[in-house]
């Protein structure tokens, strides 16, 4: 590969080209798709551009200079971080136990599985518009729900007020996403060798025990790639909590996606939204890194 | 004629080599092994033959047609893989016809083609059938009948066998032998087994860290290994390697002394490896003495596990029924016909002068 | 004596984990139930759990009244226009990865890898500009392109798992047998694909389905949106919003993944299997 391809066998050479050939028109879709804009994501941040007219100046690192100095990317980034790690936390205690109950020998098992897989594949907006219904003022089910069981005694705006909002951007989150989690813990589950616990049970370990030192162990190592992947996707979301509070009240549940989306498209300052892009982008290769460090492309 | 020829080839792969300067001459018809430790080239050499590899140097040809740049289907070879390789979406039937299908050969010859193959090997029950509902056994069946259904030039098979259990492999090893003697075809056989290279082979070529080390008939490679990995690798258990010093008429290691007939080595005073086979080495008589430290019964024969008084590790294969007992001393004499003696190194060329007109030396430059 | 402990922990066990699926699913039930209340039960404080009158007017009032068909119709060709593009570049593109050396073919995994957890917002904005330029804004062509950003890393990433999963001798042994190298992908690795193209073919269709950000902002004409932003636009525009309406249009849009749901779960998690949290 590395020498001169001059005494290259004629096989070889052919198989290359056809290599080539196969992943050719996946190469120019890609540059053209992600590489192009991803390139034009940079240069654009160094304008100043704004939206209806599409018109611009060459601003130098001046929008960068406010995203640094300003504090609205600060804020975004705090208030990413708290959705993150929240909704995270909540997804990973909520699928761990859910895929050790479903690994159980339970009742009509596949049907628990199915209704419990269904909410990720389930459109955004339909889960959303759901969860708004749920969570309406006046007649949402979750206030009267709540009130009969006397867990509440009046209605809570949900999505109006902090840190209502939060909790309840959270909680979705946590509902569409952990059948994620479920379903490859159980796929791992399914992978742990029954002499394993044998062995446990004869060296007289409980179930609690069986727990922390043989399931735990075993599935530390898909944890860790679950865990990596889903902040990534979680850093990033952006549906799910514009459809449902919109990024308010206030600013108080506006991610980055959402600080990007807005600085872009209803303040139409589109230089200072693709620096505030290449921003995330930057925090988010951190995460990226890790991942790739972790799996090591597997 | 010959009819398979491997022309000073090399192999790396990035900074790695892993074959150097091979040259294997395969006569048509005959049975040639290639056998080695794992990582020794020998599965890379087959896959070269076949096209599957391709070399970095050399020449490869088949029957007198260089073949480096024929794609493997041309090249009219048929391979049998250890994994078997059957296509797990064809019956047993389409997956013998396979090979005739690729080369246009019309539907009803193909049909008896099949029905020839599979009678051959008597699949003729299971055409229908799926190679998963199949057992090993049948499955390396299918796998041959797909190989020999197109009669090619050359078989080419990779540690066929090593999937079977050992009955079944004993068993297929008759198979095989009888299968090549009635098709009369050229065929390559790469195993890591000895017992099968030593039963099946006309010759094998042994090879080890990417180069060949010997290419011989297996008395030839028994009796006159060509250097110390060939002595110590052909033979269970190995041939006794002792290290001492050649002078004059003897062969000393602390306070052993061999009388050694200097005619027969081309070997110079100095430091050198003497080998001696563990059925060379008898008990009993001797000048030697050494203490028996473990005992192994197989049922037809001992193995004899002794010290020298340096301690020395030697094994002995003596007769069963011997009365032997750990912690014995006894005399041991090394048939003085049966010594070899090799040059130090760790891949010593052995000294003997006794090959005969045959035994061509294999190390190339 | 340990009969009955072993039967009270298995009804405790099947408590607790109904009990939780009941909450889960719950939101599910309440969309349905919803859909098939009349508007005069809607509103009844505190809500009635089951409904007292079933109606199935929504429905009729969403095909007939709203321009529910023509999202749909604009959903179905955009997201099975963008699986048939995404698969049919993903398998020939995984199958180079995979089985062919060539320069640069580490460097271009990873880079596929990276472009599969970038975020959508980084690209929309040139993307946005582009579908501009080039005069395809507010055409389902541009989300069509759009959508590859995603799909095509994520539909890749899948395929070449599952290509690794079939063993190279098979296709050693096509070529001895006499095939080309696209004869053997033909005759024999695709068809041991086919459970990953499917599988691959469900999760990008779903993902295209699904999509809403670049709906949102490649188009804005009605009569090109698709389900999501066309669904979205029905909750923002009216006066007072009608959620029998809209939890039956919920209901109707969540249609291809209720059907995949019954027939094709296996495939689902197969595909789950395959995309990169094998652990």
């Amino acid at each position: 590969m590395t020498v001169a391809t001059t005494n290259t066998p004629l096989l070889e050479r052919q198989y290359a080209r056809l290599g080539a050939l196969l992943i050719a028109p996946t190469i120019v879709v890609f540059s053209l798709v992600i590489v192009y804009p991803l390139l034009a994501a940079i240069y654009l941040s160094l304008f100043s551009i704004y939206t209806p007219t599409l018109e611009g100046d060459f601003v130098g690192f001046a929008n960068y200079w406010d995203l640094l100095s300003g504090r609205e990317f600060w804020n975004s980034l705090r208030v990413t971080l708290v959705w993150t790690v929240g909704t995270l936390s909540l997804q990973i205690v909520l699928g761990v136990g859910m895929a050790l109950l479903l690994h159980q020998n339970i009742w009509f098992r596949s049907l628990a599985r199915s209704l419990v897989l269904f909410p990720y594949f389930l459109s955004t907006v339909v889960a959303v518009l759901v969860w708004r219904w749920l969570f309406n003022d006046l007649y949402g089910a979750m206030n009267h729900g709540l009130m009969q069981l006397g867990i509440l005694d009046m209605p809570l705006d949900w999505l109006g007020s902090m840190p209502n909002a939060m909790i309840g951007v959270i909680l979705v989150g946590a509902w569409k996403y952990f059948p994620f989690v479920v379903i490859a813990v159980l796929a791992r589950l399914q992978t742990i060798p029954d002499h394993l616990y044998e062995a446990a049970r004869i060296d007289g370990a409980g179930p609690i025990a069986r727990f922390w030192d043989v399931t735990l162990p075993q599935l530390r190592s898909v944890l860790v790639v679950i865990i990596l992947l889903r902040a990534i996707w979680d850093f990033k979301e952006f549906d799910l909590i514009y459809l449902l509070t919109g990024g308010g009240p206030v600013t108080s549940t506006q991610t980055l996606s959402l600080l990007v989306y807005q600085e872009a498209f209803a303040l139409n300052q589109m230089g200072q939204a693709a620096a505030y892009s290449v921003g995330m982008m930057l925090v988010m290769l951190v995460f990226m890194l890790v991942y790739l460090r972790k799996t090591g492309g597997r | 004629m010959a009819d398979v020829t491997l022309k000073n080839v090399r192999k790396s792969f990035g900074t790695f080599t892993a074959l150097e300067n091979l040259d294997i001459e395969i006569r048509s018809g005959e049975f040639v092994a290639l056998l080695g430790p794992s990582g020794c080239g020998k599965s890379t050499t087959l896959r070269m033959l076949a096209g599957l590899e391709f070399p970095s140097a050399g020449e490869i040809s088949i029957d007198g047609r260089v073949v480096n740049d024929v794609a493997p289907g041309k090249r009219d070879i048929a391979m049998v893989f250890q994994s078997y390789a059957l296509y797990p979406h064809m019956t047993v039937g389409q997956n013998i016809a396979y090979p005739l299908r690729k080369r246009g050969v019309p539907k009803d010859e193909r049909a008896a083609a099949v029905q020839k193959a599979a009678e051959l090997l008597q699949l003729e029950p299971l055409l229908d059938r799926k190679p998963a509902q199949l057992s090993g056994g049948q499955q390396q069946r299918v796998a041959l009948g797909r190989a020999l259904v197109r009669e090619p030039k050359v078989f080419l098979l990779d540690e066929p066998l090593s999937n079977l259990d050992a009955k079944l492999r004993s068993y297929m090893r008759a198979e095989l032998i009888e299968l090549h003697r009635r098709l009369g075809k050229t065929m390559v056989y790469v195993t890591h087994d000895q017992l099968e290279a030593m039963t099946m082979a006309d010759r094998i070529a042994v090879m080890h860290g990417g180069r060949l080390q010997q290419f011989d008939t297996p008395d030839a490679v028994y009796n006159r290994p060509a250097n110390r990995f060939v002595a110590s690798f052909i033979g269970t258990p190995s041939m006794n390697q002792i290290e001492g010093t050649l002078a004059g008429d003897t062969f000393t290691r602390g306070a052993m002394t061999v009388p050694l007939d200097r005619a027969r080595f081309a070997a110079e005073d100095g430091p050198c490896v003497m080998g001696v086979r563990p059925e060379a080495v008898t008990i009993g008589t001797g000048h030697v003495a050494a203490t028996i430290r473990l005992v192994e019964n197989t049922g037809h024969e001992l193995i004899v596990s002794l010290a020298l008084e340096d301690g020395t590790r030697l094994l002995s294969r003596v007769e069963a029924g011997r009365r032997l007992s750990i912690g014995q001393t006894v005399q041991i004499t090394f048939e003085p016909d049966a010594i070899h003696l090799f040059a130090p190194e760790d891949d010593g060329a052995r000294l003997n002068t006794d090959e005969d007109a045959s035994v061509i030396p294999m190390r190339s430059h | 004596m340990s009969l009955p402990s072993s039967m009270l922990r298995k009804i405790v066990l099947n408590f607790v984990t109904w009990s939780l699926v009941a909450v889960i699913a719950f939101p599910l039930f309440w969309m349905i139930v919803t859909s098939l209340k009349p508007q005069s039960e809607l509103f009844r404080i505190p809500p009635t759990w089951l409904p007292e009158t079933i109606t199935f007017e929504h429905y009729w009032r969403l095909l007939t009244e709203t321009p529910f068909l023509r999202y749909f119709r604009n959903s179905v060709v955009l997201a099975t226009t963008t699986t048939v593009f995404v698969v049919l570049l993903g398998t020939l593109g995984a199958y180079s990865l995979v089985r062919f050396k060539f320069r640069g073919r580490e460097t271009l995994a990873m880079l596929v890898l990276f472009t599969y957890l970038l975020p959508s917002v980084v690209l929309i904005i040139p993307l946005y500009l582009m579908m501009v330029e080039i005069g395809l804004s507010n055409t389902l062509l541009s989300l069509i392109l759009a959508h590859t950003t995603f799909a095509l890393p994520y539909a890749l990433w899948l395929l070449r798992s599952f290509m690794e999963g079939i063993p190279e001798d098979l296709e050693s042994a096509a070529l001895v047998d006499g095939a080309t190298r696209m004869g053997a992908f033909r005759d024999v690795i695709l068809p041991q694909l086919l459970p990953g193209i499917i599988s691959t073919a469900l999760f990008t269709f779903i993902l295209s389905w699904n999509e809403y950000l670049y709906a949102l902002v490649l188009v804005n004409s009605d009569s090109v949106a698709p389900l999501t932003t066309g669904v979205m636009s029905m909750l923002i525009s009216a006066f007072n919003i009608e959620w029998s309406l809209l939890m039956a249009a919920s209901v109707m849009m969540s249609l291809p993944l209720i059907v995949v749901f019954a027939f094709l779960q296996s495939y689902l998690t197969r595909g789950f299997g395959a995309g990169g949290v094998k652990g």
